[in-house]
């Protein structure tokens, strides 16, 4: 069984990455044979400044991402866990969770057309107040803002199941000693709650910086990347490099990078996580 | 250490390498598979799989004369050409190659120079007489499109030129008459203005950032274009057997030689500052980058007054629910000159299909009128073979001026094929990226400037 599972592994998890790793070193359009060009594909990426802002977009991106996903979606678990009546938590569980079952793909393009700048009916509601013809795609500022609208509402249930989750198992005798010592909801939330959840806000904000570094649909439909290269994550510049201009050496090395990126930014946050999450 | 001491603690080991060589010898034995299976042809074509059924009624005749060879059509979907020969490639690359593919404009000598292609020179001189009706019912720069370094790779089916679409309801509120021939940019500007205020909440120009008929066709007719032209040397003995008697025919060469790019230059950033005053003056929105739908899609619900299209709007319109007399088509207007950019579409033959003949014999019985008529069934496109262009085949599905398609050939000569190098991939990717730059930014200069080097880089690794 451990041998099955550990082959498992080896194929579908470890090989791919020692082969990213190996195609990483050669110059290979797929057709002709393969060339070894060593850290060649490396050192280019290091002067290639479209690469270097496909990083900076990328973590700029998942940043506002991640904050918003655990902003909103701890602010609606808390919401949503006072209703006392359990067909409204229900109601609301399911509401929240169901953008998750969706194509990211099929939503972009619904959300395209939302906020086309000209019959888009965001636009149109936003006209009726006086605040007409917001270029949401056409802009730099308007294509992030839209793309992380649209990451973070479709992420959103998985985020806010966490915390509904964690926040129903924080012990009543706990809330109750608190509200008896006179402590309001705000001190409640920030001295017993957040602290008894900590351990799911990190796996939260882990878990979804890794989802957001490797944004990629969303830009993809909604904006092919644009305006410019305002919306150019990294994963689209490995697809570009890889399948459309057929660099599968030099897409392997941007993905090894941004492989790489993402372990120190995920121990990163393991190193910040001894301060502030509490494991009881 | 014994020998059992070393082999024993290695059984997990030989296990595993034992399931990555039986994973590689299955890897490798698709590789080795060209999908090319003896008396079978695969047709890749862009377009929704589910057309296959009716597509494949194409290859009908073929299999009367050949009957026991199955023939299977393939579709594969995508926003744009650019998408289509992603997962086409990434399918070759695969090891799993069709024998036949739709390959447009845009792709051809991206095959050609990868050796993806193979050359039909010899398959065409050999059956010249065959081929004689073919040529001469089609015009020699669809043709000339086709071929790449002096050798010809595909048999041109369908074109579409840049022409331009009017919305007659729109229209006939702005009182604005259909315009003539040669009508100007000022005109088309004149009637822009006059469809926006008419209807302050329709746009009176919208366009897609793309290749084929975008700002690029503005800037065809500005004089610019994004990269230098030339000709490829050769090519005679197509034009001296097919064409000896044809003035059109006059000047081929080898195929467009594509050179140093001039995307920067100032008539292609004249044109490109152009559509940012459309946008400034509202009356043309932020357009969509990739594929027209949308933009078909809006201008079948009356919301745009004009927009490039090209035959395949016919029945893309008519499909959509537009009567015939719903809508109409023009030549592009005149700026400093009245060129049109086109698009052709055709089959070429994979150098690893294993049944070349057979797949050349579907090829011809494909470019016949049958053969055409399949595949434009509807008005999907436009038929490459001049003979085919009557009022019949539109009588259903308009244009009223069904005649501008094959006008822009034969009464433009300067009309020419869309850019598209070996390179034409990346091209693309950096020409949607630029443009919306120039668009968001306000500086078309700063944006063309960063297209040049897109381009000049995207060259460099090819040569």
């Amino acid at each position: 069984m451990i041998a099955a599972s550990l082959a498992v592994i080896v194929i579908f998890t470890l090989a791919p990455i020692v082969a990213s790793v190996l195609l990483s070193l050669v110059s290979w359009d797929a057709i002709s044979p393969p060339t070894f060009v060593g850290l060649g594909n490396y050192e280019r990426l290091l002067q290639d400044q479209a690469v270097i802002r496909s990083f900076w977009v990328t973590i700029k991106l998942a940043a506002m991402i991640v904050a918003a996903q655990v902003v909103i979606g701890l602010g609606l678990a808390l919401l949503v866990q006072r209703f006392r009546s359990t067909f409204l938590r229900g109601l609301f569980r399911t509401a929240f969770f169901l953008p998750l079952l969706v194509s990211a793909a099929s939503i972009s393009i619904v959300f395209t057309y939302l906020f086309n700048d000209k019959f888009g009916v965001v636009n149109y509601y936003l006209g009726l107040v006086g605040m007409s013809g917001v270029s949401w795609l056409g802009s730099e500022a308007g294509a992030t803002a839209t793309i992380v609208m649209v990451a973070v509402w479709q992420q959103l249930g998985f985020v806010f199941i966490l915390f509904v989750a964690a926040l129903s198992s924080i012990p009543r005798d706990v809330l109750e000693a608190v509200a008896m010592d006179g402590a309001g909801p705000i001190r409640t939330f920030f001295a017993v709650k957040l602290p008894l959840i900590s351990p799911t806000v990190f796996f939260a904000a882990v878990i979804g910086l890794i989802n957001a570094l490797q944004l990629f649909d969303q830009p993809w439909v909604m904006t092919k990347g644009g305006p410019g290269d305002a919306t150019t994550t990294t994963v689209i510049l490995i697809y570009q490099a890889a399948f459309q201009n057929l660099q599968f050496g030099y897409g392997s090395a941007i993905s090894v990078v941004l492989f790489v990126l993402l372990m120190i930014l995920t121990w990163l946050q393991f190193v910040a996580g001894r301060k502030w999450v509490f494991y009881a | 250490m014994d020998s059992s001491a070393r082999f024993s603690p290695s059984r997990r080991a030989v296990l595993s390498g034992a399931l990555g060589l039986g994973a590689t010898a299955a890897l490798s034995s698709c590789s080795a598979s060209s999908g090319s299976d003896s008396k079978a042809l695969t047709v890749a074509y862009f377009g929704d799989p589910k057309s296959a059924a009716s597509l494949s009624k194409v290859a009908d005749p073929f299999r009367k004369a050949n009957p026991g060879v199955t023939v299977r059509f393939v579709g594969t979907t995508g926003t744009d050409w650019n998408e289509f020969f992603t997962k086409l490639l990434a399918q070759i690359a695969a090891g799993n190659p069709p024998d036949i593919v739709s390959v447009a404009t845009e792709g051809v000598q991206l095959f050609a120079s990868k050796k993806l292609a193979e050359p039909l020179d010899e398959y065409v001189k050999r059956d010249k007489s065959e081929l004689q009706s073919y040529f001469s019912d089609v015009h020699p720069s669809l043709v000339e499109a086709m071929m790449y370094e002096g050798s010809l790779y595909e048999l041109p089916t369908d074109f579409n030129c840049g022409n331009m679409y009017f919305n007659s309801k729109l229209l006939k509120q702005a009182r604005v008459d259909y315009p003539a021939a040669d009508w100007t940019m000022d005109d088309f500007h004149g009637i822009a203005k006059k469809i926006s205020t008419a209807a302050p909440d329709v746009v009176a120009f919208n366009w897609v950032v793309r290749l084929w008929g975008s700002w690029t066709s503005f800037m065809y007719a500005n004089g610019g274009n994004l990269l230098t032209e030339g000709k490829y040397s050769g090519g005679d003995w197509l034009w001296d057997t097919f064409y000896a008697n044809d003035p059109a025919a006059k000047g081929r060469g080898g195929g467009f030689q594509w050179g140093a790019p001039t995307a920067n230059s100032d008539a292609v950033v004249e044109s490109l500052e152009y559509m940012l005053q459309l946008k400034r003056e509202a009356l043309a929105p932020q357009p969509d980058a990739g594929g027209g739908g949308t933009l078909q899609g809006l201008f079948t619900n009356n919301k745009i007054g004009m927009s490039i299209g090209g035959g395949f709007w016919a029945g893309g319109l008519h499909n959509a629910g537009m009567g015939m007399n719903d809508f109409d088509v023009q030549l592009f207007p005149k700026w400093k000159t009245q060129r049109h950019l086109f698009g052709t579409g055709g089959f070429g033959m994979l150098r690893s299909s294993k049944n070349k003949e057979l797949a050349w014999e579907l090829m011809k019985s494909m470019s016949s009128v049958e053969g055409i008529n399949v595949l434009t069934a509807g008005n999907v496109t436009t038929p490459a073979r001049r003979s085919m262009m009557t009022a019949d085949r539109y009588a259903s599905t308009g244009p009223k001026h069904w005649q501008v398609f094959y006008d822009t050939l034969t009464k433009l000569p300067d009309t020419a094929p869309i850019p598209a190098p070996p390179y034409y991939n990346q091209m693309a990717t950096a020409l949607v990226s630029r443009t919306t730059q120039a668009l968001s930014s306000g500086n078309v200069r700063s944006a063309l400037d960063g297209l040049q080097g897109d381009l000049e880089g995207a060259a460099n690794a090819v040569t």
